[in-house]
């Protein structure tokens, strides 16, 4: 069997059979299951491709599993506080983690806790990073959603407080979920609330785009990677389609089912509390607290298959399958350290001898690299030199070089003739 | 013959001859007459020159005599062209050029009469034009006030003065674009250049100096006062024109502490309406990894070169540059106004009113300079510029004897006198003569307090000894219970903010913030002061609580916090949009777990969500969303809470879908609904959630429901054998309303986890409460009659008292069906609540069927026994529920025709046998068919 490009990673709340399990996207057949406890919603990620983590529901640690050892343990990072919410960068160098109103910020490679952020005013709901791990975004209970630079937060002395990059406001009930969009820096993040809208922003700007009025509240959104469609999953079951490619400019619009891409997919009878959509945009995931997890074609907008879980659906997710997970013999590439509890590196790392060092990026990384638009300019101003060339260095110019070039070919071709008759010479020479 | 003659006679020809004459031809006209006069009533009235005046000159012949030597005859043709313009309004656009170059060029005229009619035909043109349309003359206009402005005839230059007033009140735009020229007129009239030879005395005085003329109407001191209200609302006009930029503090009023942080305005961009638009776009990067300081990119640069302007008086260096040279000249003004007082009185803080509007306009105009840079980060250059150079300038002269009061009255009337006559020479130029003392002291405070930096702890001891008079002025003026109007109270609160913005002090935060509140809990306040106020203490929350500690820990806030909903209890339905206000403080508040609020939230959540005179039902849609919205946070829901809750939800003064919203949030903070994890608290204990939610289902409170019992209203419909319930018909609204609410209900209690339970507990509500009730209103019946099969469990048997008590309730319903004609939706939801019961509840019917008994009923209601019979039978879902009773149907179809007396057959009676036989032998040919195979 060749291992499927794509997996479903899904765990629900109350644990029995497994803590959470990777089922086939096509069939939802069940690959592996990871024991252990249960997981909190939004709190199950993947670090690296190599391990697992998800903290435990209503208990102050994360359970650690090495992706290929799916019956054991690897360890239990204890944290200071219950942890609402999780995630790991892409990149696989840094972990997030919710925990009452704070953010705590670790380094996967150390394990030192470089920055706690208590920027929000109650409990967490969700924390997503982008694509490239440049920014993360973080929900909470108090109506905002904040928007980190992961540079300017791990990079700052002591002395100041990192402030989040754009901070949006215009919630009026707790925020739900977040999703970030592709592209890095200049991505779309879309964040649901129970206010009963969806509100589409821009990470470089902090800008709202786009805010959907729905009838319910909304409790998870997801993009289609093109960004053609939103989804929305309501409080009441229902699973909303949202066009993004409608003309209108208005701002503000109220969600009407109709024939052009305001859909909605009817089936779960309780809060859909997660959604997610396939690399190819065909198929949607979404978890619901009625304890299935439902597979659509987004196309036909029927339900593929579904799968009993023993207790509501907390997490689920398709997400590329990680190297790793089918091969029982492999090793992750860097044992994972122990995560400290304490805000002070230097301490931890004298008390525990592990002679770490700390490097910081050195100086020419450091620089801003050129903006998109001195780069416009710099190239700008090349292609203006290109065609100042052509246009302005005309006949004189170029009648001046084919003559010093045709000089030149003439000087070849002597010095070609002169070596041709020496060797000539040298070769007809009677001995 | 004759016949002939004639036809030769029609075509007779004339002979000519030479030296005859010529005979007249028939046709020719007689011009032998006269007449007296010639009369032609509608042409060539003016010439062709157009429309005159009353002395016949048309605008030719006017702009012409604008060049006469004599200037009485100037002065007319200026009146005449302002006769002839307001005349025929049509002239001004046609020749403004024209008129425009001429009246401008008479700014200088040597006769005043001629100068003071030209500015009032400026006036009148002025009115007349918009602005966009002046704009190609404007420099020749501007060129003419400049020559006038710098005019060596002192009486010009005071003419020229009320030139620019006019262009101030009508093109301010066009005007501030001039502003390089312009200020150094305006410098150039108060003040001389000094000549480089005599700068050895004090030269960090600048390179002017101030002139004193005998020779002018007026004193020195009230014309540099003309000239600096000029001033002052000429840098008004440039401060307003700018187009505002984001956190720029340059609105006067409520927006002045709003800008501290400052949101974008995005725009959607349309191309064209940006080719020739002056608006500038702000371009975003999207920068990567690493953040770059907000691009600078502009769609076009904002000074078009044709204005001449090499600079735009933005930047602070140029500020700093105008600064330098006016500043100086300010302050000798204001050592002589008021040095020349101390020469009559011995008290230096008691001024006329005279120096008073100077140092108001020297202090006002100061302010100014400093709004000119829209950029935030200039402006702070530009503060610490002052107060390097000017601190101990301004220190020295304007805090010695602050605050400044009035001289008294007596000596000021005869001043007042003595001036009087002498306005009446200079014209109406003293516009700020009278200036309250309290506002001269406010925009001193206002001009000291920006020269305090921000956040720098070592400077603080400094400024102590200036801050400190300033504080306690501000404390006692808006302690000492006088009412302040909102134009001094935004300014005293601005510097409130500066200062408390600045010190970083507890002590002073609190000792500031308590003045304040002190005027804020006066009573009877102008709806302006109060929404000041409101303002200031929420942008104080909201804004500067992250960043400073010692604002969230003031006492002051946290009290004000707490007295909101108090606030808002009281309020009612009095003022709705100070009511929104405070909502917009709550919300956010209430959303940050603020605990003072959420506490006094808490104690005043009955009487915010009365369901009779709460806010929750008194104010408008958009305040009650935000109540809902807010219930969300609170920390408790007692049992008296959700009560009125659920009251509000059923009374119909919220709408339908908020009610929905607000049973949903109930829903969501109840452990019951497993979606917030965390198990410490329980906001909804389970017991509260169920009986509130039973009590939303029924929509009547136990009360109301006894009560109903012994009433006799006309909507009651009285209890039969047929309808063993009696029936009290709701309204329409109400009972489409409570059918929403139900829908909601029957949601939320079927997502809850374990399925027989819940139904157990509704179970036991139902017998208890509603079984033994004689009168059930009509919407109660329904609503029991949908939530039951909703949440019916397979494994799971109703009790006999249940069953009884909804076979009741469904022929009460079904009889109250054949009597609904009004109402489609009604019908509609009655019978579906029926029909949902009856096929899905196991028992119920044959329940119902065994309670009709035919021998019991009168003659009246067979027909409708028929009928209700018919019903069940048409429907081909219930149809095989039908036959499962099929022995028992039959029965109750002989008796019926038994006990029929009549001797015709009724239609009722046929439809009903043409029903049941359909039914009877389709079932038939079903088990037929199903004998063949």
């Amino acid at each position: 069997m060749s291992a499927p490009a794509e997996i479903v990673l899904s765990a629900d709340s109350a644990g029995q059979l497994f803590n959470c399990a990777v089922f086939d996207p096509h069939s939802g057949a069940e690959f592996l299951s990871y024991r252990g406890g249960n997981t909190s919603s939004r709190s199950l990620t993947v670090l690296n491709g190599e391990y697992i983590l998800g903290a435990q529901l209503c208990k102050n640690f994360i359970n650690v599993w090495e992706i290929q050892r799916k019956d054991q343990l690897q360890q239990k990072i204890v944290c200071p506080g219950i942890v609402t919410c999780l995630c790991a960068s892409p990149n696989g160098l840094y972990v997030l983690a919710g925990i009452a109103e704070a953010i705590y910020l670790w380094e996967v490679s150390t394990g030192y806790l470089l920055a706690i952020l208590s920027r929000h005013y109650q409990d967490l709901s969700c924390i997503r990073f982008t694509d490239d791990s440049s920014h993360f975004v973080s929900g909470g209970k108090d109506n905002l959603a904040l928007i980190w630079n992961l540079s300017s937060v791990v990079q700052l002395d002591s002395s100041r407080t990192p402030e989040p990059r754009h901070i949006l406001s215009r919630h009026s009930l707790p925020i739900t979920d977040i999703h970030c969009g592709l592209m890095g820096p200049q991505a779309r993040v879309a964040t649901a609330s129970l206010d009963q809208t969806v509100k589409v922003w821009e990470i470089s700007s902090g800008e709202m785009l786009l805010s959907v009025l729905f009838d319910v509240g909304i409790m998870s959104v997801t993009f289609d990677p093109c960004e053609y469609f939103l989804f929305c999953g309501g409080s009441d079951g229902n699973i909303f389609q949202v066009s993004l490619c409608s003309t209108s400019l208005s701002r503000d619009k109220t969600f009407q089912s109709d024939s052009d891409g305001n859909q909605v997919f009817k089936g779960h009878g309780n809060l859909v509390t997660c959604l997610s959509v396939s690399m190819d945009g065909t198929l949607l995931l979404s978890g619901s607290n009625d304890e299935t997890v439902r597979m659509w074609d987004i196309q036909s907008k029927q339900c593929i298959w579904s799968i009993n879980h023993k207790g509501p659906v907390t997490n689920a997710a398709i997400i590329p399958a990680p190297a790793n997970m089918f091969l029982s013999d492999s090793r992750p590439a860097i044992p994972l350290p122990r995560f400290s509890r304490h805000l002070n590196p230097s301490e931890q790392g004298d008390s525990t001898g592990t002679g770490g060092m700390c490097l910081r990026l050195g100086a020419n990384t450091q620089e801003p690299e050129g903006t998109y638009l001195e780069k416009a300019d710099e190239l700008y101003s090349l292609m203006c030199a290109v065609t100042d060339k052509s246009v302005f260095g005309d006949g004189e110019n170029t009648k001046v070089r084919v003559s010093e070039l045709e000089e030149e070919v003439r000087t070849l071709k002597k010095i070609n003739k002169d070596l041709y008759e020496f060797s000539t010479q040298l070769l007809t020479k009677p001995n | 013959m004759t016949k002939k003659r004639k036809r030769q006679g029609d075509f007779q020809k004339t002979k000519l001859k030479v030296g005859l004459k010529k005979p007249k031809a028939d046709n020719a006209t007689d011009v032998n007459f006269r007449s007296k006069t010639i009369h032609l009533p509608e042409q060539l009235k003016h010439g062709d020159s157009g429309p005159t005046t009353h002395r016949h000159l048309n605008i030719k012949d006017l702009l012409s005599q604008l060049h006469h030597f004599n200037s009485n005859v100037k002065q007319g043709a200026l009146v005449g062209l302002r006769e002839l313009l307001s005349a025929n309004p049509t002239l001004v656009e046609q020749h403004a050029s024209a008129v425009l170059s001429e009246v401008a060029a008479l700014f200088t005229d040597k006769e005043g009469s001629v100068r003071a009619a030209a500015v009032r035909l400026l006036r009148f043109i002025a009115q007349c034009i918009p602005a966009e349309r002046v704009a190609p003359f404007f420099p020749l206009l501007s060129a003419h006030l400049t020559c006038a402005m710098t005019h060596i005839s002192e009486a010009i230059q005071e003419d020229a003065l009320r030139v620019l007033d006019v262009l101030l009140e009508h093109y301010p735009g066009l005007l501030s674009q001039r502003h390089t020229v312009l200020l150094a007129n305006f410098l150039e009239l108060i003040s001389q250049r000094r000549k480089a030879g005599t700068g050895l005395d004090k030269s960090g005085k600048g390179g002017y100096a101030l002139t004193i003329s005998t020779n002018r109407s007026v004193t020195a001191q009230q014309w540099r006062l003309t000239v600096l209200v000029r001033l002052g609302n000429f840098l008004q006009a440039v401060v307003e024109e700018r187009p505002l930029e984001e956190g720029v503090t340059s609105r006067i009023g409520l927006g002045m502490w709003a800008g501290e942080k400052g949101s974008v305005t995005p725009v959607d961009v349309s191309w064209e309406d940006h080719v020739f638009g002056k608006g500038k776009i702000q371009v975003f990067e999207n920068s990567g990894a690493i953040p770059t300081p907000r691009s600078t990119y502009r769609l076009r640069p904002d000074s078009k070169p044709g204005a001449g302007m090499d600079k735009e008086l933005c930047s602070a260096e140029t500020v700093q540059g105008f600064a330098g040279t006016l500043v100086p000249l300010l302050l000798e003004i204001w050592v002589e106004a008021a040095g020349g007082q101390r020469v009559q009185t011995d008290s230096g803080h008691l001024l006329s009113a005279e120096s008073m509007a100077l140092m108001f306009q020297i202090l006002t105009i100061l302010q100014l300079l400093r709004r000119l840079t829209p950029q935030r980060d200039q402006q702070d250059i530009l503060d610490v510029w002052f107060r390097n150079s000017y601190l101990t300038d301004f220190k020295q002269h304007f805090m010695k004897n602050f605050p400044y009061g009035l001289l008294e009255v007596a000596r000021f009337k005869k001043k007042a006198d003595g001036k009087r006559s002498r306005q009446q020479v200079a014209g109406e130029t003293v516009a700020g003569a009278n200036v309250e003392p309290l506002a001269v002291n406010v925009t001193l405070c206002q001009v000291m307090v920006t020269l305090s930096l921000r956040g720098q702890d070592h400077v603080a001891a400094e400024d102590a000894d200036w801050l400190g008079p300033i504080r306690v002025f501000i404390r006692e003026t808006l302690s000492n219970g006088g009412k302040l109007s909102s134009k001094h109270l935004a300014a005293l609160l601005e510097v409130v903010w500066r200062m408390i913005v600045t010190q970083r002090s507890r002590v002073v935060t609190d000792d500031l913030l308590q003045a304040v509140y002190v005027q804020y809990q006066q009573r009877n306040l102008g709806v302006s002061v109060r929404t000041l106020l409101l303002r200031f203490f929420s942008q104080l929350y909201i804004q500067e609580h992250q960043n400073h500690p010692h604002i969230a820990r003031s006492k002051i806030l946290a009290c004000w916090l707490a007295s909101l909903p108090v606030q808002l209890v009281l309020l009612g339905s009095r003022n709705p949009q100070l009511s929104a206000q405070l909502l917009d403080t709550v919300q956010p508040a209430a959303a940050r777990g603020n605990k003072d609020l959420l506490q006094s939230l808490q104690k005043n959540a009955c009487s915010l969500y009365d369901p009779q005179e709460g806010c929750v039902v008194v104010l408008p849609v958009e305040s009650q969303k935000r109540l809902v919205q807010i219930l969300h946070f609170l920390p408790a829901f007692p049992a008296e809470l959700l009560a009125c809750l659920s009251q509000v939800c059923n009374t119909g003064r919220v709408s339908a879908s908020l009610a929905t919203t607000l049973i949903r949030t109930i829903h969501l903070r109840s452990p019951l609904s497993g979606w917030s994890s965390s198990s410490q608290d329980v906001p909804v204990k389970d017991v509260d959630y169920l009986s509130f939610f039973f009590t939303t289902l029924t929509g009547f409170s136990s009360e109301m429901l006894q009560a109903l019992q012994d009433t006799d209203e006309d909507g009651l419909l009285p209890s039969s054998t047929l309808s063993p319930l009696s029936v009290f018909t709701t309204t329409l609204e109400q009972f489409l309303h409570h059918w929403d609410v139900v829908e909601v209900v029957c949601h939320c209690l079927d997502t809850l986890g374990s399925r027989a339970q819940c139904f157990d507990v509704i179970q036991n509500a139902i017998i208890k409460n509603l079984c033994g009730l004689v009168v059930v209103p009509d919407c109660v019946c329904a609503a029991i009659l949908r939530c039951v099969p909703r949440l019916l469990d397979v494994n799971f048997l109703p009790s006999d008292t249940l069953l009884h008590f909804l076979s009741d309730c469904c022929l009460s319903m079904l009889n109250l069906l054949l009597q609904l004609e009004q109402s489609a939706r009604k019908r509609d939801a009655v019978w579906e609540a029926c029909f949902a019961a009856l096929s899905t509840v196991p028992r119920l019917l044959r329940l119902v069927l065994q309670s009709f008994r035919v021998c019991d009923l009168c003659e009246e209601e067979l027909p409708v026994l028929a009928q209700i019979l018919s019903l069940l039978l048409q429907h081909t879902q219930l149809r095989n529920h039908m036959m499962a009773n099929a022995s028992l149907l039959q029965h109750i179809i002989q008796d019926l025709t038994h006990f029929y007396g009549g001797e015709t057959r009724e239609q009722w009676l046929t439809d009903l046998l043409y029903c049941y036989s359909v039914t009877i032998s389709s079932q038939r040919a079903n088990m037929a068919m199903r004998d063949i195979y």
